[in-house]
């Protein structure tokens, strides 16, 4: 929101106050301040000229060269607009002046090799607007050399107010002013009505009836006849057009002045055009098509609240009026619309009907229901004075239910409780009578208030005590470097997330961070996706199911940036509906974290001492059981379970505990690599660490380490292909006794030379026992009784070594 | 002459320890071992010593000349294997194997510092749903049906009842609705707001939410602790200041400013030419929302804050634009 210091001033004194120190505490009494245009900075250079000659540019049909006289000498400027003409007085910004949209300086330049000493303006390069269709011609009485500052009196100071959601008593210049009349413990100057009213009552007139009263608690109106719509003072357009906005004609400038000095939305309708001049205020029983003043049709659903006349609607009550009574040329009498609207019904036709207006802004964040009268004949005076019209005698006022002001209750010593320190009592009470509460009642302990109607945000205790807290200041509370300590058990459960992700560094993982909003087909792959009711795109219109598509997407993009050897991880939350499409409850999804690992491209790149390697499946498990390990749940989870194709892998496996999946892994398939664009081998394990938290792992016991020697014993057999490791391990397991305690594959060999449906598998095992030395007896026994038992079992042949 | 012998000794094994190149060396072999160097010569003298002290000179002579023919061979060594890396047995200049260096993203790692000093001062971490209710995420943190405050997060909805949470705000209400007080917690998490993707804005970042609530927790000690934290993320000269705000589930509301690391709080295009920077949101916790989860507003104080994860590493690694921390770079990944 704009606010002008200059029209700020006609509400309160701020002699002696430098423009730094008013932003400086409306920023920090909780009015953030988030810009500042000191016109008498940004124009300080720019002079009145008068423009003495225009001739075509030699070499450019679009620009003039133009004789500029800047009240001392004739200068030569190029100019781009088409309305530059002789004898104009105009903007001109001499070399070395700063252009503020755009902040560049004017150099003396040759434009298409004509020299330019300076710039003409338009409007929207001095920041007043944004119109740029041409330069900017001024009052032809103006003196040339004369500064703009002082011409064209730019000399005002332009702040940006950013106003939160529950201060609606400071949408305007009047708000602002009363939140520094209590920064600065000065006077507000609330404007008084001076109105002459004819003896014609405007009831006799008019009409005004609410039939929604939930919707509409107040509505004022008044009634001036034989106006005459013209162009407005310059003093109502230069205030108007201060802060941003384009006059119109005086009718709709004042209102909009009085939105923005008081914050009381207004409407003026043209009273002949409203049936029987009467305002019946209701809501929609069906919706209707109505055609908005700015002459778009709308359609508007059953129970918007309407202004209507005898017969048909004539605005969107709170929002915008209709084109059928709008003020135009001819009106002569008008009916000025000052009313209370209920902000939750105001909000939910804007939702509706997405039209958000400077009325319905103010209004479903809450105007204050006392000030209509006053504002209705604010607007009655000023329409009086500007307008020429005569006033009918007396507000029509319908307000069934007065909304009077609620009273509370501050605790000083409350207010020291929650603060930290104490503020002097005298000083609290100054505070909130600036800011309009009144005084009812004062006890050594508290003081009664009465809240006034314009901070709809004050209901409690605790907002009084923001109140003081603010405009007393956040700096004076002082700063206590102190924590009391209660030795309550600390939990930390993010611990089991941070130390995977040690882990995974640790094991030479670069960690990923994707996007969780994935399109549908991608979230379809595996699971059950969840969709978002407003997504931006269909590229992110579901949740993501799993990591896998994440995972892809980023290792595309890393081959597009020519980075083919990758070793990825992501820890991230997936979403699955649960038997339904429905989210009705939390039982209808499940999220769970998961942890995805990828491998691509080479392992091990070719170097001098090593050879090249890819990445393949069993550095997937590597990885796997390394990361398991680390976790210490290698014991817990080493239940595999292999498969064949399945709808994201050529072959995977999966980690089981307990007969649940924990994880799942494998060689991505080509058609899902096919969606990603991606033509390399990828390899990748997603795991549920969700589940994997929740395993009860026994805490960690110290093993002695083995004290007696081990015995080891190689042998090799030629197996049938068909023949696993997994079976033959197993196998040998569930054939030997307790000596054996581990069996290593250290060579797979095929050739045609044992067959070329035989491969050769050759095992290292370890024998020992924890408690005994163990004889070469016992063992060659058990080393021959596998031998035996292998043979047999798998039909399977010794090799001789 | 045993003293002379010493003194020799002594003047080479100074002048071996300061050669530097095969050129010294040469020069303190001619100078000591060449067929007129100082040992050598020194064997001629034996020749006029008497019989009876040949045999003990001539053992000090042999001692002499194997301790500097040593010392000599030894530092020709090392100086030739500094030069060329090579020794008699392999080639040291012949590179290792590169190792895959793993590395944290630069968000979770950020997001680690500043766990590390929550937790240090003694806050718990917890943990909440993304997909939540419009019960956790707003109304029990006091955002009332249909009121603008709802407009200040752009929120994706399931449906009705349920969106992608928007803060961390929620965790909140769902650690108090578990414990009594006193609870002193930070929640980290993902949030979502519905924003375009650009420069500055991205449709999901991480959040951390502190609460503290207890019998005499005041706003004052609200500033301790975020001054504190503060000072030991960015740096003991920090400047900050408080500023008035609004969120619906604190009362009274602040936001922490510090002064704009990069312009020094001389204004820049960073901070907006304001010199200051927004950190975090903080604020006492509403009683509204001791309410919702049954603590006694009267009895319980508390503050609450929140600051966004990925604003802070921007600001601190000097990123000017957001989507780099989602597009998975390697590149940019391993830098940190």
């Amino acid at each position: 929101m704009k606010i002008s210091l200059n029209w700020i001033k006609d509400y309160i004194n701020l002699d002696g106050i430098t423009v730094d120190e008013i932003v400086d505490k409306l920023t920090m009494s909780g009015l953030e301040v988030e810009d500042v245009v000191n016109q008498n900075e940004i124009y300080k250079n720019f002079i009145v000229a008068e423009v003495k000659s225009v001739v075509k540019h030699p070499d450019a049909d679009k620009l003039s060269v133009c004789e500029v006289f800047d009240g001392q000498k004739t200068l030569q400027v190029v100019c781009g607009a088409s309305n530059v003409a002789a004898n104009q007085k105009v903007v001109f910004a001499p070399v070395g002046t700063i252009i503020p949209n755009g902040n560049f300086e004017i150099k003396k330049t040759k434009i298409r090799g004509v020299e330019s000493f300076g710039m003409i303006c338009a409007e929207d390069e001095l920041m007043l607007s944004d119109d740029h269709s041409g330069i900017m011609v001024l009052d032809e009485n103006l003196m040339p050399g004369n500064l703009i500052i002082e011409a064209l009196g730019l000399n005002d100071v332009i702040i940006e107010v950013a106003v939160t959601p529950n201060r609606p008593d400071a949408l305007s210049h009047i708000g602002v002013a009363r939140d520094l009349s209590a920064i600065f413990n000065r006077e507000l100057k609330i404007p008084e009505i001076k109105l002459t009213e004819i003896e014609q009552p405007a009831k006799k007139v008019a009409s005004v009836e609410i039939i929604d009263s939930i919707n509409c608690p107040r509505y004022s109106a008044r009634v001036i006849l034989d106006v005459e719509i013209k162009e407005s003072p310059s003093w109502l357009k230069n205030k108007i057009k201060s802060i941003g906005l384009r006059p119109i004609n005086n009718i709709v400038d004042i209102t909009n002045f009085i939105l923005h000095e008081i914050g009381q939305p207004l409407h003026a309708f043209d009273l002949d055009r409203l049936a029987d001049k009467k305002i019946i205020v209701r809501s929609l029983d069906s919706k209707i098509e109505f055609t908005t003043l700015d002459s778009k049709k709308r359609e508007l659903p059953e129970g918007t609240l309407m202004i209507c006349d005898a017969k048909r609607e004539v605005a969107i009550a709170g929002i915008m009026g209709g084109e059928n009574t709008e003020i135009t040329e001819s009106t002569k009498n008008i009916l000025i619309e000052s009313a209370y609207f209920n902000p939750s019904g105001i909000r939910k036709t804007s939702k509706l009907t997405q039209l958000q207006t400077d009325s319905s802004y103010r209004f479903e964040r809450g105007t204050d229901p006392n000030i209509t009268k006053y504002a209705a004949e604010r607007a009655a005076q000023l329409i009086a004075e500007l307008a020429g019209g005569r006033v009918l005698k007396e507000t029509i006022d319908v307000y069934p239910e007065k909304i009077i002001r609620k009273e509370l209750s501050l605790r000083f010593n409350r207010l020291n409780k929650i603060l930290g320190f104490e503020i002097d009592d005298n000083k609290t009470i100054q505070i909130l009578k600036n800011l309009g509460f009144e005084l009812i009642e004062q006890t050594d302990v508290a003081v009664r208030v009465l809240v006034p109607t314009n901070r709809p945000d004050i209901e409690r205790e605790i907002d009084l005590i923001e109140e003081v807290a603010r405009i007393n200041g956040y700096d004076n509370i002082p700063v206590v470097p102190k924590i009391s300590v209660t030795l309550e058990r600390k939990e930390d459960h993010q611990k089991f997330e941070d130390t995977v992700r040690n882990i995974l560094v640790g094991l030479g993982f670069n960690e990923m961070i994707n996007n969780p909003l994935i399109s549908e087909k991608e979230a379809s792959l595996s699971g059950n996706p969840i969709k978002l009711a407003n997504p931006q795109s269909i590229e992110m219109s579901c949740l993501r199911t799993s990591l896998i598509s994440g995972a892809l997407n980023s290792v595309k993009r890393n081959f597009n940036f020519g980075n083919k050897d990758l070793m990825l991880f992501e820890i991230g939350n997936v979403f699955n509906a649960v038997n339904t499409t429905e989210i009705r409850d939390f039982e209808d999804f499940v999220e769970n974290q998961n942890l995805v690992l990828v491998l691509t491209g080479k392992e091990q790149l070719k170097s001098w001492n090593a050879p090249e390697k890819n990445f393949d499946f069993y550095s997937l498990k590597s990885f796997v059981d390394a990361f398991l390990s680390k976790i210490s749940l290698e014991n817990f989870i080493n239940d595999s379970y292999y498969s064949k194709e399945n709808e994201i892998f050529i072959y995977s496996y999966q980690k089981l505990f307990e007969n649940k999946v924990i994880g799942a892994g494998g060689k991505i398939k080509k058609q899902i690599l096919n969606l990603f664009d991606i033509q390399a081998d990828v390899f990748l394990f997603e795991f549920n660490l969700s589940e994997i938290k929740k395993i009860n792992t026994p805490a960690l016991k110290f093993v002695e380490p083995l004290r007696y020697p081990k015995i080891i014993r190689d042998f090799a057999f030629i197996f049938d292909k068909k023949i696993s490791f997994g079976e033959v391990e197993k196998f040998i397991f569930t054939q030997s006794v307790n000596l054996l305690k581990k069996v290593d594959l250290f060579d797979v060999f095929e050739s045609e030379s044992i067959g070329s449906n035989n491969r050769s598998l050759a095992f290292r095992l370890e024998f020992y026992d924890e408690k005994r030395t163990l004889t070469e007896d016992e063992v060659e026994k058990e080393f021959n009784f596998l031998i035996e038992k292998i043979t047999s079992n798998f039909n399977a042949k010794l090799r001789s070594s | 002459m045993q003293e002379q012998l010493n003194q020799i000794k002594a003047e080479f094994q100074n002048e071996i320890s300061n050669a530097d190149s095969s050129k010294s060396l040469e020069q303190i072999r001619i100078k000591y071992l060449s067929r007129n160097g100082i040992v050598t010569l020194l064997f001629d003298k034996l020749k006029e010593v008497p019989k009876e002290n040949k045999r003990e000179l001539g053992k000090s002579l042999n001692d002499l000349r194997e301790f500097v023919t040593n010392l000599f061979e030894s530092k020709k060594n090392e100086i030739e294997t500094q030069s060329s890396g090579l020794t008699s047995e392999i080639d040291l200049t012949l590179p290792g194997n590169t190792i895959k260096l793993g590395s944290k993203h630069i968000l979770n790692k950020t997001l680690e510092e500043i766990k590390d000093i929550f937790k240090s001062m003694g806050f718990s971490v917890f943990e909440g749903p993304e997909l939540e209710s419009d019960y956790y995420n707003f109304e029990a943190l006091n955002f009332p049906a249909d009121h603008p405050a709802r407009d200040m997060q752009d929120t994706f909805f399931i449906n009705k009842k349920f969106l992608l949470r928007t803060h961390t705000s929620p965790v909140q209400i769902r650690v108090m609705e578990k414990m009594k007080p006193p609870v002193r917690a930070i929640m980290p998490g993902r949030v979502y707001r519905n924003e375009a993707i650009n420069a500055r804005s991205y449709c999901t970042f991480q959040q951390v939410e502190g609460l503290y609530v207890d019998k005499d927790v005041t706003f004052a000690e609200l500033k301790g602790t975020l001054v504190s934290f503060a000072k030991q993320y960015y740096g003991d000269n920090l400047k900050y200041r408080f500023r008035p705000s609004f969120f619906p589930f604190t009362e009274p509301s602040a936001e922490m400013d510090i002064t704009c690391f990069l312009c020094k709080g001389s204004g820049c295009r960073v901070c907006k030419n304001s010199g200051w920077l927004e950190i975090l949101g903080c604020g006492m916790v509403d009683p509204n929302v001791f309410n919702y989860v049954n603590y006694d507003s009267e009895e319980y104080t508390g503050y609450a804050f929140g600051m966004g994860i990925e604003r802070i590493a921007l600001l601190k690694y000097g990123i000017n634009d957001i989507r780099i921390f989602f597009e998975n770079d390697i590149r940019f990944l391993k830098q940190f």
